[in-house]
Order: C-alpha cells, then sequence, then structure tokens
C-alpha cells in the first residue's frame, strides 16, 4: 500500500444552515482544495446519512461533483449511518493506498434542522432493529440511557461525571469559530442549582439535555493525496497512517457485556497497529461523544485508560486540554454539533489542524499523534482513524 | 388468541438467535432457512431501563418506559415497562401487547409488568 497524506482541510461552520445539501458538501470542499493550493481531483467521495430523508436529495455525490465542476471525476455518496465521515475517508485512503487516484477529495454534509425535532429523532431512531428495537420507542438516547445506567451500577460513574464532561467540551466550543454551541454552562446551572431540573429536564433517565449532543447542520472535508503529490505541496505533512473497523450486533441488548462496546475496541486496535503507536502515544483524540457517556466509555475502551477508569482521568482533568490526553478540544460532538454525516470528517479536520499546529487558542501544545472515533448506531458499525506528523 | 414472540433455534447446533438471523451465529452453515421458531419465555429480570421523554411523533404520551429483560432462558430483549418504580435486577414478566400504532398497522411486542 502507498502512503496516504492530508493536503487540505476545510469546515462550515455548525449550526443551522439556509443553504442546500451540496453546497453544504462543496463548500468545504473549495476550502480544501485552497488550502491545498490543488484544482484538480480524480475522485469525490461524499459521506451523508440522511439526503433522501431529511433534504429530498438523492444522489448527493453526483449533485457535489457538478457544484464543484469537477465532472467528469469519479463520485459516490458513502452512507454507513454516524460513522458515514470515517467511513468515507477510510475509502478515499483505499483509493490512493491502492494506486487508483492520486487525488481523493473526501467531503460530509448533513442538513439535519430542515425538519422539526420529532422527524430527526425518529430518522436517528431508524438506525435501530426494526423489529427487536424500532417498534418499542428505541431511540438512540434510549439506548445511551441505558448504557449508562449499568455503567453507573457498575462503575460508580454519576450525574456529576456526565455533566462534568458536558461542561468541558461545550466551554472548549468556544475556542471553535465553527462550532454550533456557543454558551458556557456550569456544573451549578446543568446539576446543582434548584433551576436545574428546568435548564436540563431528562431526554432519557439518567440522560438529561445537556448530556446529548445538538441537532446540527454542517460539512467538512479531507483532501487526501499520495506521497508523490505532498512532496510539491508547501503544508505541513500530516500522513493517515491507521484506519481501522469493528462492527458489533445490531440488537444492542444481545451484547455478551452490555457495558462493553467491542467495536469500539477492535476499531481503535487496527487503527493505532497499521499507525503502529500504542495507546499511550497518542497525543489529542477526538471522540464520538453523542452522549456524554460515549466520552468516557470509549476513552476506555480506546486503550487510553483502564476499564472504568474514564471517569477518574476526568475528575483529575487529564482529559481537558493541558492535560495528559486532551479529548474533545475541539468542542466534540457535544459542542462543535453532530451533522451526522459530515461528524467522522469533522472529527479528523480537528486532529489534522491540531497535528498541523493551527489550532490556535485550543492547539495541544506540541501533538504529533492524533487519533478519531466515529461511531455509527449505537456501537454497531466504528471506524477509527490514526494520524501521525511527519517532520 | 395468544401472541408470542418467537426465536430461532439453529436444527444443526442448537444456537437460539432472537431477532432473526438468516445464518447461524453458532455454527454458520449455509443452508437456507435451518431454524426452528420457538416462542421465548415470558419471565425474566430486569437489566437496565430508561423513561424516555423526547419520542417520536406517533407517541401521544408524555414519557416512555423501556427496559432490557434477560429471560429465563437467558436471551436478552428490549420491551416496553409497564411498571412506575422500575429497578435493575427486579424479576419482571412479559406479555405480547401493542407497542407502537401507526395510521393503518399496529405493531405489537413485548411489554413488561412487575412480576
Amino acid at each position: 500500500m502507498r502512503e496516504v497524506y492530508v493536503a487540505g482541510v476545510g469546515i462550515t461552520t455548525f449550526g443551522r444552515l439556509e443553504y442546500p445539501l451540496a453546497e453544504i458538501a462543496a463548500y468545504p470542499a473549495m476550502m480544501a482544495m485552497k488550502d491545498a493550493g490543488i484544482a484538480d481531483v480524480e475522485q469525490v467521495y461524499v459521506a451523508n446519512m440522511g439526503g433522501g430523508r431529511l433534504s429530498h436529495q438523492t444522489g448527493l455525490a453526483s449533485a457535489v461533483v457538478d457544484t464543484l465542476s469537477l465532472t467528469p471525476a469519479g463520485a459516490e455518496t458513502i452512507e454507513n449511518g454516524p460513522a458515514s465521515g470515517a467511513s468515507a475517508i477510510k475509502q478515499g485512503f483505499l483509493a490512493v493506498a491502492s494506486g487508483m487516484y492520486d487525488v481523493v477529495l473526501v467531503t460530509g454534509a448533513e442538513r439535519m434542522r430542515e425538519v422539526n425535532n420529532l422527524d430527526a429523532t425518529d430518522f436517528i431512531a431508524t438506525l435501530t432493529h426494526p423489529s427487536a428495537e424500532y417498534i418499542y420507542g428505541v431511540t438512540l438516547p434510549a439506548h445511551a440511557a441505558m448504557f449508562t445506567r449499568l455503567y453507573m451500577e457498575r462503575f460508580g460513574v454519576t450525574e456529576r461525571h456526565l455533566a462534568m464532561v458536558a461542561v468541558k467540551n461545550q466551554n472548549q466550543a468556544l475556542a471553535n469559530e465553527f462550532a454550533h454551541l456557543q454558551q458556557t454552562i456550569t456544573l451549578e446551572g446543568i446539576l446543582d442549582s434548584p433551576e436545574a431540573m428546568t435548564n436540563n429536564p431528562y431526554v432519557a433517565e439518567p440522560l438529561r439535555f445537556f448530556d446529548c449532543c445538538p441537532v446540527s447542520d454542517g460539512g467538512a472535508c479531507l483532501l487526501l493525496v499520495s506521497g508523490d503529490v505532498m512532496d510539491r505541496l508547501e503544508r505541513p505533512r500530516v500522513r493517515l497512517a491507521g484506519v481501522g473497523q469493528g462492527t458489533d450486533s445490531h440488537v444492542v441488548a444481545e451484547r455478551p457485556d452490555p457495558t462493553e462496546l467491542a467495536a469500539v475496541r477492535i476499531a481503535a486496535e487496527r487503527s493505532m497497529q497499521m499507525a503502529e503507536c500504542e495507546p499511550e502515544d497518542v497525543d489529542v483524540a477526538e471522540l464520538h461523544d453523542a452522549f456524554t457517556i460515549l466520552e468516557i466509555a470509549q476513552s476506555e475502551e480506546a486503550g487510553f485508560f483502564a476499564r472504568g477508569e474514564g471517569h477518574l482521568a476526568l475528575e483529575k482533568g487529564e482529559t481537558a486540554l493541558g492535560g495528559s490526553l486532551p479529548i474533545n478540544v475541539s468542542g466534540g460532538l457535544k459542542g462543535r454539533g453532530h451533522p451526522v454525516g459530515a461528524t467522522g470528517i469533522a472529527q479528523a479536520h480537528e486532529i489534522v489542524t491540531q497535528l498541523r499546529h493551527e489550532a490556535g487558542r485550543r492547539q495541544v501544545e506540541g501533538a504529533a499523534i492524533g487519533f478519531t472515533c466515529n461511531f455509527g448506531g449505537f456501537g454497531n458499525n466504528v471506524v477509527c482513524l490514526t494520524f501521525r506528523r511527519e517532520g | 388468541m395468544q401472541r408470542r414472540i418467537y426465536g430461532y433455534r439453529c436444527r444443526v447446533c442448537g444456537t437460539l438467535h432472537y431477532p432473526f438471523r438468516m445464518r447461524c451465529k453458532g455454527c454458520g452453515n449455509l443452508e437456507f432457512f435451518e431454524f426452528d421458531p420457538e416462542p421465548l419465555p415470558a419471565a425474566g429480570t430486569l437489566v437496565t431501563f430508561t423513561h424516555v421523554h423526547n419520542l417520536p411523533a406517533e407517541y401521544e404520551v408524555a414519557r416512555l418506559g423501556l427496559g432490557v429483560v434477560e429471560l429465563e432462558d437467558g436471551t436478552r430483549v428490549v420491551g416496553q415497562l409497564d411498571i412506575d418504580h422500575p429497578t435493575m435486577g427486579m424479576p419482571v414478566t412479559g406479555g405480547v401487547e401493542v407497542v407502537r400504532r401507526e395510521a393503518y398497522r399496529d405493531y405489537w411486542g413485548f411489554v413488561f409488568h412487575a412480576a
């Protein structure tokens, strides 16, 4: 396999975007091409989960390649639920590593605020098993809530730990101009004060409003190139060094240990093995905190902390900016937002920005190895990426 | 008519599946339809639960109880809960009732009650 580099990155502001889905995908693609100084692209992958359902737009890749006037380049839409973004990066990686293409654009977009909250919740709930989960009214918050209760019972995680993740990530988003949520929150306001139950009501007990990521519109893009092309560019060299994926049972209740996220463990292991590094070598990580509990659980399954000790590392500030392993300094899904098809690419965008040492106020000093975990379904399909700075 | 929820037992190796699989996860044999349906037990214990407050549009309730139940034969299933104050590990018993109504169709599934 050939080595694969990130030549350019781009991202939209996350939140409510009043322009068409194809343009949400094309805007960060323009930024990535300008960033790299590359105008010709051989292949485009577009990550998207709900274009047909939410935006009345199918065949999105064809719309995007034409919007960018990149025809007759190859173009495919990649749908892998909320892991569509990292899956599209995986396809881009394979396309360059195989030698088939030298320049591949991987862009992701979602427009979710077009529909109301109930429709958006139902759209995401269609990820669940049709006859064994969906018909009962199981939603992703419901899965996360039942998982949280087990985690609390087994490992001593409390609502305070969950709120600490929310405060850390949402306040970190203030240092990210592209993040959806731009509002300071405090433990007092969402947990301790008499108004906390009004400010922060239960969504699916024991998870509250501020334990859940917002519903966002947004797009993000990575431009992947071969080593030969990278040699001609002036940008810092960041290599996509490891790609790992794991899948798990569709029905969450069936898993032998319902507090385990086996697909995260497998995807993380494979990704770091390919990148020839260990969890302790990672300097900065973007984890899939669609719900606060997931940051804690994934930080353990990825091997950063021992099982059942993720919340202790959080307590000690190890996962905050300045700690031993800063997690979600971009704000994560919680603060940056979660346009499902774009999220995996937005995570990679943050890691590349960090490894280029261009992250400004949220820069992790000297970051050389970065990791992302993009979590599809409730851990049914997980894609992890490891990036390395060279030189 | 008494409604039941069925599991699917592999005729080759005896592994019980719920929900249905096209291929046995125990022995992986490639023959089609080598499963015998068998009714799942109704009794079990509550493994975990939640009350959901943010529901898809067709649910006309303020909050919905959901839980994971480990049935007597070890099969774990999701069902709705008709229990005011559930606790982890409590014994429950399941009936098959309407769990979702759409315009022209009712969906039937497990609803668990305190045993």
